[in-house]
């Protein structure tokens, strides 16, 4: 396989992924750009989080102290009902939402990601993270293709994109073939199922090589068997060294991940 | 500075800036998007749809009103030459010398001694005694060196055909085709078929023309000019502003003129410079002295000669002068040669000095015409850029219709990496495309509207074909059956009332053409020409397509710092 330019062009982490990319053709489309396979090193931590959310006059408060590490290579499952919080830590721990001021943070590879400044925030959810959703969450005027390769297209400019746009179009051709998509590169969403859709939308996610994948209720939308083929994907990406952070409400789900935690009244309760 | 701040400064202000570290380039993802989001929806496309008629509009309303000024300054030069002399009632007497010396000037090229006053004229028509009788302003000319000046020659109406092959080109009707042989020749001397002194009257003079609407003259007859005669009545003035006795004169109509300025057309008739002297007592005349006893005929002793007088000079530029400088010339001339003559009594050829007489150029002469003009297109020009707010408020509306729209899209567009600047860069190049695509079909609308304006025109003064509301009536009855189908078989609310809509629409086009009898929207009596101008002003057009541009980005902006601000977990749980 071609692993040249998942991530952005020209960082030195790029770099590094291609030239491994490049001597390990074994590697399966959805390995991350970095780190082993189930590594034992702290990737990501999310210290006392609170998050409150004004609703008119009334403030919710989501999140309570919620504290969490995931390690390189592991797949959590958080568990929890309706409104406990789950999609607020996720969208935390990826960057598209912030706790309360001093109300935590979020630690990636030691580093402070809620201290950082917006552009450093977008790079971060370009490049060290996926995200896959509910609802899938695709441009519907984009086509298969184009909707997997947004987030190639997302980090660069127009030097940079006539450079990279072939590899980028065979990683996103790679992608959709191991999916089982590559007879509707030029389909638009509506055109597609719903276990299509999503298929599309972990492409996605998978596109720039993130070292995270945060799936918020990835079968929530499905019915049991295309919810399952769904988990087999994320479970082969697992096995391949992908480190996955999934939000669900259904313990059967949850109970592919190598740990469940449960999120009770804001706060992390370890299964 | 904020870190937001920085990449609005980016996405914005340094877009295409080289790459480097801090300010990486322009992304690529908002092209794609516009692209899509222009080619794959409706909504853009009444945008686009809104600039291009605000646009046409101004360019066409802009491009007339420029195009009249354009013929009122021409046609202004082309029936006066570039500067004029002039002293009314008295004259400017021994003006062949002042011809004399303006034409030795460098500046000057031709120059044509002219007599203005004001007369009845009795027509040929109705039959019987009492004839019909209107006031005519009357130019009494040299009429070679009258066309030097002005390119009279060109306005001359009938010409015989020029050729065999001409003359059968020719309709049978066609009244060239009775026309006299010699008519050229005798309309470049003035004379009439019996050899006397001719008129050579403005085209609407006489009602025995009737204009059609390809701009051709069909007579009525038996009315036709050329083979009628007229009697002109003048009253001279003396130099102490007395009238004197009236004189007739019978003038065989030799031909007639179009100049295509309305007003000149209908009030003007051009006659000999020689008879216009004689009939206002301008020529030449024998100056007595009444203080003297009378001699033994009675009569009073010759004391010298008043000199022949008119009341204007056209001088005609030379290549590349311009009237201001011919102005100066001639006004140099004329004081040299009035201080020369400064000794002589008035009676026998004095002239006042160039402060005291009339020498203008002709834009100066026509002020009173050009000026409301002109004022009237900055007018139109600061109302119809008013337009602009309106550019600006349909795209606003627009987009921010999009931008609540496309809010999930801003929260994937955020969760895959996009910055705040690349979304502000997306709907700001939206207005842009917008406001380009808009301005460009505008300026084609305006483009096919201006140049045929004439037809355009033609059409609506006609009486519209019945086959038209026929049409439009049976396309009325189809969207009315839609609309009743849609309802009853579709049952859809929507598409019956989008074919309700279609069907009223048609119906009232139906109704208006079939009412339609012909509609004059340009009256030659208000506008002064016979045609409408129809060349496009590309200045305005470039102007408002740059502003068309401009207003649209700032109608755009609004919504797009709205896109650009929107909390992207809200937008990702928008429905």
């Amino acid at each position: 396989m071609s692993s040249t330019v998942a991530n952005e062009g020209g960082t030195p982490r790029d770099r590094t992924a291609g030239a491994r990319g490049a001597t390990t053709d074994a590697r399966s489309a959805a390995a991350p750009a970095s780190g082993s396979a189930h590594s034992s090193s702290l990737l990501l931590e999310a210290k006392s989080l609170h998050r409150t959310y004004r609703m008119g006059a009334v403030e919710v408060k989501v999140l309570k102290g919620a504290s969490l590490r995931v390690q390189q290579g592991e797949w959590i499952a958080v568990l929890g009902s309706s409104g406990s919080g789950k999609s607020t830590l996720l969208h935390i721990l990826g960057a598209l939402d912030r706790p309360d001021p001093g109300g935590g943070s979020v630690l990636f590879r030691g580093d402070d990601i809620g201290s950082r400044g917006g552009r450093a925030r977008d790079r971060y959810r370009r490049v060290s993270v996926g995200f896959v959703f509910q609802f899938y969450h695709l441009l519907p005027e984009l086509s298969v293709l184009e909707n997997t390769m947004l987030p190639a297209r997302v980090g660069r400019g127009p030097a940079a994109w006539i450079a990279g746009r072939a590899a980028a179009h065979a990683r996103a051709r790679e992608l959709l073939d191991a999916f089982g998509l590559g007879h509707r590169l030029a389909h638009r969403p509506r055109e597609l199922s719903g276990g299509e859709c999503q298929r599309v939308a972990i492409a996605r996610a998978l596109m720039n090589r993130p070292e995270v994948l945060l799936a918020d209720e990835p079968t929530g939308n499905l019915d049991a068997h295309t919810g399952g083929e769904i988990l087999d994907l994320l479970a082969q990406g697992h096995r391949q060294g992908l480190t996955m952070v999934m939000v669900t409400h259904d313990p059967k789900v949850a109970e592919r991940a190598d740990r469940v935690i449960r999120l009770v009244d804001g706060r992390v309760e370890d299964g | 500075m904020s870190s937001d701040f920085c990449d609005f400064v980016h996405a914005v202000i340094l877009r295409g800036a080289p790459a480097c570290d801090r300010y990486h380039a322009a992304r690529v993802y908002p092209f794609l998007l516009v692209r899509k989001y222009l080619t794959s929806r409706v909504i853009p496309l009444i945008a686009v749809a809104a600039v291009a008629l605000c646009v046409a509009l101004v360019i066409t309303v802009v491009s007339v009103m420029t195009g009249f000024l354009e013929m009122v300054r021409t046609s202004g030069r082309t029936l006066v030459g570039d500067v004029i002399v002039s002293r009314s009632i008295q004259g400017l007497p021994g003006y062949e010398q002042i011809i004399e010396r303006i034409l030795a000037t460098p500046e000057a090229e031709a120059a044509a001694p002219i007599v203005e006053t004001f007369g009845l004229l009795k027509m040929p028509y109705p039959f019987g005694e009492e004839k019909s009788i209107q006031t005519v302003q009357v130019w009494a000319i040299d009429p070679e060196r009258f066309a030097k000046v002005t390119g009279f020659d060109r306005a001359i109406w009938w010409r015989p055909p020029e050729s065999d092959a001409k003359r059968r080109e020719m309709a049978a009707d066609d009244p060239r085709l009775r026309l006299p042989q010699d008519l050229a020749e005798r309309t470049k001397r003035m004379v009439g078929a019996n050899g006397r002194p001719g008129a050579i009257m403005g085209i609407h003079v006489s009602i025995g023309n009737r204009r059609e609407r390809d701009g051709s003259y069909r007579f009525i007859d038996p009315w036709w000019m050329p083979t009628q005669e007229v009697t002109l009545t003048l009253a001279p003035v003396s130099s102490r502003g007395r009238v004197g006795e009236t004189r007739d004169l019978v003038l065989p109509v030799v031909n007639e003129f179009s100049s295509g300025v309305h007003q000149v057309d209908k009030n003007r008739i051009m006659i000999p410079l020689a008879e216009g002297q004689r009939l206002l007592r301008l020529n030449e005349q024998p100056l007595v002295d009444r203080d003297a006893p009378p001699l033994a005929d009675g009569s009073y002793p010759v004391i010298g000669t008043s000199p022949a007088r008119v009341t204007h000079i056209f001088v005609r530029a030379k290549p590349g002068v311009t009237p201001d400088a011919l102005k100066l010339a001639v006004e140099r001339e004329y004081d040299r040669l009035a201080f020369e003559r400064m000794d002589l009594p008035e009676s026998m050829g004095r002239l006042l000095p160039s402060s005291m007489i009339s020498i203008n150029t002709w834009e100066e002469q026509m002020a009173d015409l050009i000026g409301p003009v002109k004022r009237e297109r900055e007018m139109m020009r600061i109302l119809f850029s008013i337009i602009y707010l309106v550019c600006a408020g349909l795209v606003l509306s627009i987009f921010w219709a999009i931008v609540a729209e496309k809010t999930r899209d801003i929260g994937i567009l955020r969760a895959v990496g996009a910055g705040r600047g690349g979304i502000l860069a997306i709907f700001l190049q939206y207005g842009v495309v917008i406001g380009a695509v808009g301005s460009a079909l505008g300026v084609g609308l305006a483009y096919l509207i201006v140049t045929n304006i004439n037809s355009i025109h033609t059409a609506l003064g006609d009486p519209a074909p019945m086959w038209s509301w026929i049409v439009a009536a049976a396309l009325a009855a189809g969207a009315l059956h839609a609309c009743i189908w849609s309802a009853v078989s579709r049952d859809s609310i929507l598409w019956a009332l989008v074919w309700a809509v279609v069907a009223l629409a048609l119906g009232g086009i139906a109704t208006a053409l079939a009412m339609h009898k012909g509609w004059l929207m340009w009256d030659p009596r208000v506008y002064y020409f016979t045609r409408i101008p129809n060349s496009v002003d590309w200045i305005t057009a470039g102007i408002t397509s740059i502003g068309a541009v401009v207003f649209s980005v700032l109608g755009a902006s609004v919504p797009a710092a709205k896109a650009a601000d929107i909390d992207p977990v809200r937008a990702l749980r928008y429905e």
